[in-house]
């Protein structure tokens, strides 16, 4: 069993679904620009690219 | 209805043209995965979804799309415009320069005209969310593709851009997910489809 | 920046706050702390949209007022961007 599956969890969530976790509002960037820039005003949203194929 | 605003949701100021990125960067115009299927495909499932709250998110977030849409044609339009016909027959450009010139078609970087078969609206509420979960995902895909490609600041800005939107969008066709499922019987959600069955099995048809 | 480039994008800014506000308050439509945010940009982008408007150019329809011409007709196209 996974160490983050609880069992309670179990009734709330039953098979055969998929579930996306709800966002809770925990405030906006500050910086305006930044948030532009990135793409999202919510830190927690922001999930930037960084891949690399560096096949040598 | 719509209304116009007469500036992009995020600038797009390119310097210098580039056949390549051009090619690759029209799949986010006419392409699989990319605005103009996104768009469509969100304002076309609204109509038959039962729950106000998730029609609502699909109208505004079919509307960001179309906004989009504008953003990747600016980025193409302006690799596009300054070519040299040097440049255009070097970079591989000539088959679509002669159908197009330097215009702006909804084609994949394949050539493949963009089709509405490139999304469905199956007129079911929780396969219509998965369908536009998954696009999303497939879109950030592209955008990571895309920028795998790209070394311009100019270009890349409002790629990234584009990219952490598909990201946020994934996130809130989740939470209209969860709005769903809140409104069916968690024992069995695929009893019925609420958007067409009146009644569960009261044996009237 | 130019005055107008940097009037822009603080609009540009200031609607993009309210695009993401929007969508999380359509799941999320009781969040009294995201509908202040929201009614605090919108007054902040009218006031600045209204500004542009009168000093440069209309940027909808709804801000287009004719006096000796057709204003909205004066609108560079947001596609062609600064480098044109």
């Amino acid at each position: 069993m996974h160490e983050h599956f609880k069992d309670n969890d179990c009734d709330k969530f039953p098979i055969a679904m998929a579930y996306v976790p709800w966002q809770e509002f925990d405030g906006m960037y500050d910086d305006l620009e930044k948030a532009y820039c990135a793409g999202t005003i919510f830190p927690e949203l922001d999930k930037p690219f960084t891949g690399r194929r560096c096949v040598s | 209805m719509w209304s116009y605003e007469k500036r992009l949701e995020f600038p797009v100021n390119i310097k210098e043209p580039n056949a390549m990125l051009a090619q690759a960067i029209i799949s986010q115009y006419g392409g699989p995965d990319g605005e103009m299927g996104a768009s469509i495909r969100y304002l076309s499932q609204r109509y038959s979804m039962p729950y106000r709250e998730v029609a609502g998110l699909l109208t505004d977030i079919g509307t960001e799309e179309l906004a989009h849409l504008e953003i990747v044609a600016a980025i193409v339009h302006q690799l596009t415009r300054n070519l040299s016909m040097e440049e255009i027959e070097k970079c591989g450009f000539a088959n679509y320069y002669v159908d197009h010139t330097v215009g702006v078609w909804p084609q994949a970087a394949s050539g493949f005209p963009f089709t509405a078969a490139q999304f469905q609206v199956t007129g079911d509420p929780i396969t219509d969310l998965m369908e536009d979960m998954a696009a999303e995902q497939k879109a950030r895909t592209t955008y990571d593709n895309i920028l795998r490609l790209v070394k311009e600041p100019d270009v890349c800005e409002p790629i990234k851009f584009l990219r952490m939107r598909e990201i946020v969008h994934f996130q809130r066709f989740g939470e209209a997910l969860r709005i769903t499922q809140d409104k069916l019987d968690s024992r069995n959600f695929y009893a019925f489809n609420p958007a067409f069955d009146r009644c569960e099995d009261c044996g009237c048809d | 920046m130019r005055e107008r480039e940097q009037l822009l994008r603080d609009i540009g800014m200031a609607d993009f706050v309210l695009i993401e506000l929007a969508l999380y308050l359509d799941t999320h439509p009781h969040d009294r702390r995201a509908q202040e945010y929201f009614n605090h940009y919108n007054r902040i982008k009218n006031q600045m949209e209204k500004e542009f408007s009168q000093k440069y150019f209309p940027l909808n329809l709804r801000l287009t007022d004719c006096g000796k011409e057709w204003r909205w007709g004066e609108a560079p196209l947001p596609w062609e961007g600064e480098c044109a």
